[in-house]
């Protein structure tokens, strides 16, 4: 890796690499943990070890945003042809409902239909995590030169090379400032799960708060803290052009 | 060939363009002028079918434009607008080479045509090629825009208002390369403009265009000497037409053979317009002028008499 290549990575590399000496330091933070609440009777959650709880916290919020992405780019991508707009505001108002939506609300009542576990959260995740990926989507596609546009169409590009060599490209820092939001925010969000029985990070914070334990809650609240900055300074470093 | 058959472009109940019929020689340079909204940028859009007419038939090269896919068709015709539209995230190159990409051309030789075009266009590819249009001045970006028009090499030529955006200096450079361009290369262009000294200096035709309806279409030299009626008049300039035409015709035409002694001491190139010819004698305080050709040697005389053309129809030169 060449060093400006190195610099450009090194603000992801630091998170990450704190986000792993933590989820495996075991005893070591242990210690640590045992001075934030000198007290309890155990300071590190013992259903489950940290690393295997990000992993998994990592997967349902992959999964969630995956799927909002793929919905809400492809949603966003059908109202703005010319067969589908008849249907944008109608998008439009279900993205910002979703998002209005308490995921709280969507845990509670997916749970009888979806069981206990981690499909309620990753339900609640889609839903709450489309709007800002559908906004930022119509933005871009909306938002383009219609001079560029005008020359596209005249140089005798088709719909779908124009969608791909042309909007998409030039939309692409828009959509992914969607993405990136929307990601970030999940992975917060994802820490509901532990309600319905999701193993993830957001375990030892429900466990630390039924049992007064200060110590569980800074664990995981702190796993999450640095899971999103991770993940949110790899985005703001992902640059596309087309 | 560029046929319109009585070609009709409704919005809703507004009726944009009212059946016309215009016809472009292969070759000619046709300018469609008029105030804003007249139709003239729908009807050189119809041409490409990026808008579909309504009624009438166009035809180019003898066959209906709606015998061909509008992709296919578009492909085949050059077009330049105002804003350029260069792909903002493409390079100078890249933006150059679309069509041939389109058209499956294989990469050496849209990498020839695109250097080609960049010689052609005063871009050295050493400073452009890699460039994107963020880097480019206005003038810069034109030249690019159009040599993506005639990248594929197209025989059509469709340029709507191409240099309305660019400031006066580089607007006259552009048209003046512009002019050299199509005697080298002799497309036949549409041109879309409301630049009246522009389509006067680059037409062989011009094509007045009012609510829809063509007013009136001949030479430059034709509309200003008989305007069909007041708004034709006052478009070519009102009391102006006079100069105008002055500024689009050359020395070399007026002139007479050379018959004063001594040869007269103020002098012009043959290539001058009459207005230019005009201007050195408001200079030089004379009515006389000695016409130069390309190696300064005196080829013939120009008077006032003349430029006014008050000798035009005889040699009744005193």
């Amino acid at each position: 890796m060449s060093r400006s290549a190195f610099k450009r990575w090194r603000a992801p590399l630091a998170w990450c690499a704190l986000l792993l000496v933590l989820a495996t330091g075991g005893e070591w933070f242990e210690s640590l943990l045992r001075w934030s609440d000198p007290e309890a009777r155990r300071v590190l959650y013992p259903q489950a070890d940290l690393l295997t709880l990000l992993l998994r916290h990592l997967w349902v919020v992959a999964i969630a945003s995956g799927l909002a992405v793929v919905l809400g780019v492809g949603a966003a991508i059908l109202v703005t042809r010319p067969g589908g707009r008849d249907f944008l505001p109608l998008v439009a108002q279900a993205a910002s409902m979703g998002q209005t939506f308490p995921p709280v609300a969507v845990l509670a009542l997916a749970v009888p239909v979806l069981g206990f576990g981690t499909w309620p959260i990753i339900v609640a995740l889609l839903l709450y995590g489309l709007l800002p990926i559908v906004r930022n989507t119509l933005a871009g596609l909306e938002g383009l030169d219609p001079g560029v546009e005008e020359a596209a169409r005249g140089m005798g590009m088709g719909a779908a090379q124009r969608l791909w060599r042309v909007e998409l490209p030039l939309a692409a820092p828009v959509i992914l400032a969607g993405i990136r939001t929307s990601v970030t925010v999940n992975i917060a969000t994802a820490a509901l799960g532990a309600t319905v029985g999701a193993s993830n990070l957001g375990a030892p914070i429900i466990a630390g708060i039924i049992n007064g334990n200060t110590a569980y809650i800074l664990q995981g609240a702190v796993l999450i803290g640095l899971l999103a900055l991770t993940v949110d300074s790899l985005f703001a470093r992902l640059n596309w052009r087309g | 060939m560029i046929e319109l058959k009585s070609v009709t472009k409704r919005f809703g109940d507004e009726t944009a363009v009212d059946a016309i019929s215009l016809t472009v020689e292969r070759g000619e340079l046709c300018a469609l002028v008029g105030t804003s909204g007249c139709g003239k940028s729908t009807t050189l859009r119809m041409i490409n079918r990026l808008i579909e007419h309504d009624g009438g038939e166009i035809h180019i090269e003898g066959r209906p434009i709606r015998e061909f896919d509008g992709r296919l068709l578009r492909r085949r015709i050059g077009y330049a607008i105002q804003s350029t539209g260069l792909f903002p995230h493409w390079t100078v190159a890249r933006n150059i080479g679309l069509v041939p990409g389109l058209l499956k051309w294989p990469a050496a030789r849209v990498a020839e045509r695109v250097e080609e075009l960049m010689v052609m266009l005063g871009l050295p590819v050493e400073a452009f090629a890699d460039k994107y249009p963020a880097q480019l001045s206005g003038g810069q970006a034109q030249r690019v825009g159009v040599a993506r028009a005639l990248a594929a090499d197209p025989d059509i030529l469709l340029m709507d208002e191409p240099f309305g955006a660019l400031d006066p200096i580089t607007r006259q450079g552009l048209q003046a390369e512009l002019r050299d361009l199509q005697a080298r290369l002799q497309k036949t262009i549409v041109f879309v403009t409301h630049d009246m000294d522009e389509a006067l200096a680059l037409a062989d035709r011009l094509v007045v265009m009012n609510a829809g309806r063509i007013v009136q279409q001949g030479g430059p030299l034709e509309l200003l000497r008989a305007p069909a009626d007041d708004f034709v008049a006052s478009l070519l300039g009102g009391d102006d037409r006079g100069l105008k035409a002055a500024a689009i015709t050359r020395v070399g035409e007026r002139m007479l053979p050379l018959a004063t002694r001594p040869v007269p001491s103020a002098r012009v190139p043959r290539e001058a317009t009459l207005h230019q010819a005009l201007a050195v004698m408001f200079r030089e305080h004379v009515e006389r002028l000695a016409v130069m050709d390309g190696d300064e040697r005196p080829v013939g005389e120009i008077s006032l008499r003349r430029i006014v053309g008050a000798g035009r129809e005889g040699g009744g030169e005193p």
